[in-house]
């Protein structure tokens, strides 16, 4: 296995995009849940309520995002390769 | 498969290489402005069907904008407007077969990012004058200065790399799909990316508005926008 | 990662150029048709609001004028009916007047014409009464017709002046008239007491009268002494009328 890095690198990029994306999804489901409550709650305050909630959606989901860009780093920049 | 990391040069003209974003800029910029200089050629007050959906686009806008600052949007308009027109329609290039969209490179985010910051800080130091805008970094307290400092940075980063990372990883998938299955199966996720693309222009438009508010303060209210909450 | 510096510049500034292009050509121009459409609403608005504001002054103007009319009318009513009322007053007035003249005058002609009447009346019944008298007079018996007249003809001369009474048959014989023609005895009698009265004796016309019913008359030039019935009823005749 001469190419050892290249697959833990692989191996970490999959593992680094897949844990990522747990703590994003979890949030994002709070989050999303938070918003319908409350709009169910008041639907006047609906157009505020969602505008809140895509800013934040975007914010959360940055993180899931980071680690995409690390899994894509690792793969294609990956600088012991 | 490319490197999406890598922008490669198509040719250079003398010693300034020319990537194929900024190509697809320069066409999108073309388009843009030839077609809005069309449309606003003929402005009527009874509006054509063109004018009523630029009208209803700006005051959307303007909408958005004075929502989320309680200001008058007429400062900002161009900006933000512009920023999201051209983030919308870069992302939605994708559907042209052949293009890739602009923003799934870095340096049009980076750009992007790039002119927001400035912008940030122009009208933060326009509508509070620099020592007030400086002051702004020592809030709550003075120990919060490098914080504001990294925040002011990270916030900037991680606005190039959302939006990269969306609409790059839209581009990624469409193209690993495209390799293996071919005809039927990216329609869906061509779909998605339609949406994603969307989104994340209004997501880009929300936080340069958010960001250029936070630094020209709490505003008046403007008297004269309507709040519109059926947008969002 | 690497990040090709010349595309970011580029990039930076088609991004500004697409910038400024966007804000030249799409929002200036629309949002200026936007405020312009809004200013034009407004515009219209105001002027339809000055219009309705014109035609509400227009309206009470108008109402101003028809109230202004109507008061007219109704001063110009009340003054022809005061002036109506006037004239009707004056006419009553003056008819009353006139009526009132009239109905005067007519009285005073009808007392004038009572009175003429009372008087005539009178005259007449004096008339009546002294022939009344006359007539009954005449019955009397004939001596004592002359006779006791005779002393109430020496007090009549006697009250005369003394110039008269003087003057008293100086120019001629005095006619002496008498109700019937003297007896003897009378004339002697009367004789003596004329001379006793005047202190002298006159010569005297004895002239027998029967129209002195009763009683003489001295007639002398100066000075008519009677002392007859006949004197005295037109006397009393005369007061009568006049009495009225």
């Amino acid at each position: 296995m001469d190419n050892l890095v290249e697959v833990v690198s692989i191996i970490s990029a999959a593992l680094a995009v897949g844990f990522g994306a747990i703590g994003p999804a979890l949030a994002e489901g709070r989050a999303v849940a938070a918003a319908m409550e409350a709009i169910a709650r008041q639907p006047e305050a609906a157009g505020t309520l969602s505008r809140t909630l895509f800013v934040g959606l975007a914010m959360i989901e940055t993180t899931a995002i980071y680690a995409l860009v690390v899994a894509l780093l690792v793969l294609f920049a990956n600088p012991f390769v | 498969m490319d490197n999406p990391l890598i922008t490669e040069p198509l040719f250079h003209i003398g010693p300034v290489p020319i990537a194929e974003p900024v190509l697809v800029n320069w066409a999108l910029m073309a388009v843009l402005g030839l077609g809005s200089a069309l449309l606003t050629r003929r402005l009527s007050r009874t509006p054509s069907t063109a004018q009523t959906v630029a009208e209803l686009f700006v005051s959307t806008i303007d909408g958005q904008i004075s929502d989320t600052m309680n200001r008058d949007p007429a400062p900002y308009r161009g900006l933000i407007g512009s920023i999201f027109l051209f983030v919308l329609v870069a992302n939605w290039s994708s559907l042209i077969p052949g293009i890739e969209p602009p923003t799934a490179h870095l340096e049009t985010d980076a750009a992007l990012a790039l002119i927001v910051f400035v912008a940030t800080v122009l009208y933060g130091i326009k509508n509070k004058g620099l020592r007030g805008y400086l002051a702004t970094f020592a809030e709550p307290s003075w120990v919060m200065i490098p914080l504001n400092i990294v925040e002011q940075i990270t916030r900037t980063f991680s606005l190039i790399v959302r939006l990269f990372g969306n609409v790059m990883s839209g581009v990624f998938v469409i193209g690993i799909v495209l390799s293996l299955a071919g005809l039927f199966l990216p329609i869906p996720l061509m779909a998605l990316d339609l949406l994603t693309g969307a989104v994340q222009a209004y997501i880009f438009a929300v936080l340069a508005t958010v960001f250029i508010g936070s630094a020209v303060g709490e505003g008046h209210a403007a008297p004269s926008m309507q709040k519109d909450p059926s947008h969002g | 990662m690497t990040i090709d510096w010349w595309t970011l510049g580029l990039q930076t500034v088609n991004a500004l150029v697409l910038i400024w292009l966007l804000g030249r050509y799409l929002f200036g121009p629309v949002s200026a048709i936007i405020a312009e459409r809004r200013a034009a609403a407004q515009a219209d608005l105001d002027k339809a609001a000055a219009e309705l504001e014109a035609a509400r002054a227009a309206h009470s103007a108008a109402e101003a004028t028809r109230d202004d009319v109507a008061r007219q009318r109704a001063d110009m009513l009340a003054a022809a009916q005061t002036e109506a009322d006037a004239e009707r007053t004056r006419l009553l007035a003056a008819a009353a007047d006139e009526a009132a003249e009239t109905r005067a005058r007519t009285q005073s002609q009808i007392a004038q014409m009572q009175q003429t009447a009372r008087a005539e009346i009178s005259a007449e019944a004096a008339k009546l009464a002294a022939n009344i008298a006359r007539k009954a007079l005449a019955r009397l018996p004939d001596d004592i017709l002359v006779a006791p007249f005779a002393d109430g003809l020496t007090d009549a001369i006697a009250a005369l002046p003394e110039l008269a009474r003087d003057r008293i048959g100086q120019d001629g014989p005095v006619t002496l008239r008498t109700a019937r023609a003297l007896t003897a005895a009378e004339e002697t009698l009367i004789r003596q007491a004329l001379s006793r009265a005047l202190g002298r004796d006159i010569a005297l016309t004895l002239l027998a009268d029967a129209s002195l019913i009763a009683g003489l008359e001295l007639d002398a030039p100066t000075a008519t002494v009677r002392n007859h019935l006949a004197a005295d009823l037109t006397r009393i005749e005369a007061e009568l009328a006049a009495h009225d």
